[in-house]
């Protein structure tokens, strides 16, 4: 049989596209550089993924030379695309030797070759043709890699395979990769790459390590409210807290914390407190670890101040002349009383918590230096905010 | 009363086209139905699972996504192939082990035939992967003929070509007894289904 051989076309040649006018054709082009655009990094991510497979288990014992036989994108993307998937895979490779695969340059492998036997004429891809690239002497490569990327509906799908360049052309090994459409890539560095779910599993490691014990630290400023007669309310009073906070479970559902507090204004007061809170989330039974949470919270705090400014705490009675005096006179004003307060605590990033509170202070509900923010059968004489840090 | 109940239906996140979206909107969605587990797990803190201990709520969840490619980008009788790509080739090759058990230690060679060129080579490189997850032998080679067989063929109506076309690659060694041809065929522009037809020792049967 000396006859040229060609591979069978069986089907009639599609319709002939529509043309297209220029201002169609440059918005085609615009929607396909978006959607390239859109996802290359998922692109990115399927072939971290593949690579990050071989580096768990490598395909070959040492290192093997590997023709990458070709690198084709979703279909209407063209090849630029596909040039940037391509080095990408390259970078990623050259980046890992462990996988052992070594990608060796071998033209005769995809360039178009014509071989005339006796038996006939072939003219195909040199990586087609195993035996005329062994007569061409290219024996750099006895596998070929081929990577195929899909878009399927929402999903993007990555193919691979790995041929072995003998007559028989077998396909040594073959792997289907699957990414949603809503998965956010998860930009790993070539250098160190891990596969999705060890990159998950370290992140919640990372967070889990921390323990069930936190250590809060914040900065709250108390203010109280203006009295509604001749009475002289306190002036604000800033917070520096600090101490313990433990969560019952992992999903920290429900934490409870003990504070020791201490205030300062030169020349006007100084304070100490102690504080209790019990904590309950409200955007879901366990804490995300990516979203804000954002927790409910009542607690109960005792507090000691002293200074000239806190004279209001002391005295049941509009602030008077007397007072005023023995406070000149030395006599430094000096109160202790408890409050309840019942408030509201997103926290973000779980390293930082943004709260706002009301506080009641019942030893102090008939001093007439001190109004009310809210009434819930008790007067609500504080109104506190509060920034926190957890480590 | 009725106006809150009307609320609840204009509110609710619904991918069906109506007040809140369109119909191309719609379109361009690809939704599944999961139960509440299963979607947890595809989007983890977006959906709320029954509590172990249960409860009285019956839950089922549609995840919808957009798809990648807006319509227009490529030609519709394309992307109906390619959106069911992974389906496709899957189903059968699924179909080929069960219907041809006895070509197990076959080794499978596959061709396309698309009115696209880049179609055909998706569903040859998809149809390999398939036929590989599915524990089968898969080689890159493809049976060849002669131009003369070439020009006779491609005269016969498709439902008798391929039948001789497979005879010829008998015939003529290009097909070994060993080796099993899966055809992967698109014959009308109108459809959006594939024909799938397997060749052993020149014998030709339609797979679907």
């Amino acid at each position: 049989m000396t006859a040229l051989l060609v591979v069978l076309a069986l089907v009639s040649p599609g319709q002939a596209a529509p043309s297209l006018g220029d201002a169609e054709r440059a918005e085609l082009e615009r929607a396909r550089a978006e959607v390239a655009d859109q996802i290359q990094l998922s692109a990115y991510d399927l072939v971290d993924e593949l690579v990050a497979g071989w580096l768990r288990a490598p395909l070959f014992g040492q290192p093997t030379p590997v023709v990458l036989g070709g690198v084709t994108v979703p279909v209407g993307l063209g090849t630029g695309f596909a040039a940037l998937v391509e080095n990408h895979l390259s970078q990623v490779l050259i980046q890992n030797p462990s996988t052992n695969l070594e990608l060796v340059y071998c033209p005769a492998c995809s360039a178009v070759v014509v071989h005339s036997g006796p038996e006939a004429t072939v003219i195909a891809r040199g990586i087609d043709q195993p035996s005329v690239l062994d007569q061409l002497g290219a024996d750099a490569g006895r596998h070929a890699l081929f990577v195929d990327i899909e878009a399927e509906g929402a999903w993007l799908v990555l193919r691979a395979r790995l041929t072995r360049l003998t007559p028989d052309l077998p396909v040594v090994w073959s792997y289907t990769l699957a990414s949603s459409a809503s998965s956010p890539a998860l930009l790993r560095q070539p250098q160190m790459l891990k596969s999705a779910e060890d990159a998950h599993h370290e992140y919640e490691q990372t967070l889990r390590a921390r323990g069930p014990v936190y250590i809060p630290a914040r900065f709250g400023i108390r203010s109280y409210a203006e009295p509604s007669g001749n009475g002289t309310n306190p002036p604000p009073f800033l917070w520096l807290q600090t101490g313990l906070e433990l969560g019952t479970t992992e999903a920290r559902a429900w934490t409870s914390s003990v504070l020791l507090g201490y205030s300062i204004v030169p020349q006007a007061y100084q304070g100490l407190m102690l504080q209790a809170r019990l904590h309950r989330l409200l955007t879901g039974r366990a804490r995300s670890l990516t979203r804000p949470n954002l927790y409910g919270f009542i607690g109960g705090a005792v507090f000691t101040v002293w200074g000239a400014a806190t004279a209001p705490f002391n005295d049941d009675n509009a602030l008077n002349a007397d007072a005023l005096i023995a406070a000149l006179e030395g006599e430094t004003p000096r109160s202790r009383f408890g409050g309840l307060h019942l408030g509201l605590d997103l926290r973000v990033g779980e390293r930082m918590g943004y709260s706002v509170f009301l506080e009641t202070m019942p030893a102090l509900r008939n001093n007439n230096n001190f109004g009310a923010y809210a009434q819930f059968g008790l007067p609500f004489q504080c109104l506190g905010i509060e920034v926190g840090f957890w480590f | 009363m009725i106006g809150l109940y009307s609320l609840l239906f204009l509110f609710r996140d619904d991918p069906a086209p109506g007040l809140r979206h369109s119909k191309a909107e719609s379109r361009r969605l690809d939704c599944t139905w999961l139960d509440d587990h299963a979607a947890s797990a595809r989007r983890p803190g977006q959906v709320t699972t029954a509590p172990p201990s249960g409860d009285s709520v019956e839950r089922s969840v549609m995840l919808c996504a957009e798809r990648l490619l807006a319509p227009g980008v490529r030609s519709e009788g394309d992307e109906a192939v390619l959106r069911e790509l992974q389906a496709l080739t899957n189903g059968i090759a699924a179909s080929a082990s069960s219907r041809f058990p006895d070509l197990a230690n076959s080794t499978w060679l596959v061709e396309a035939f698309h009115p696209s060129a880049l179609v055909s080579a998706k569903l040859i490189f998809a149809a390999k992967n398939a036929l590989s997850a599915w524990g089968m032998a898969v080689s890159d080679r493809l049976p060849t003929l002669a131009v003369g067989d070439a020009g006779v063929l491609t005269s016969l109506a498709p439902l008798s070509a391929y039948p001789a076309a497979c005879a010829r690659f008998a015939a003529s060694g290009s097909l070994r007894p060993t080796d099993a041809l899966l055809t992967l065929v698109h014959l009308d522009s109108r459809e959006t289904i594939l024909h799938a037809g397997i060749c052993v020792n020149g014998a030709w049967s339609w797979l679907q």
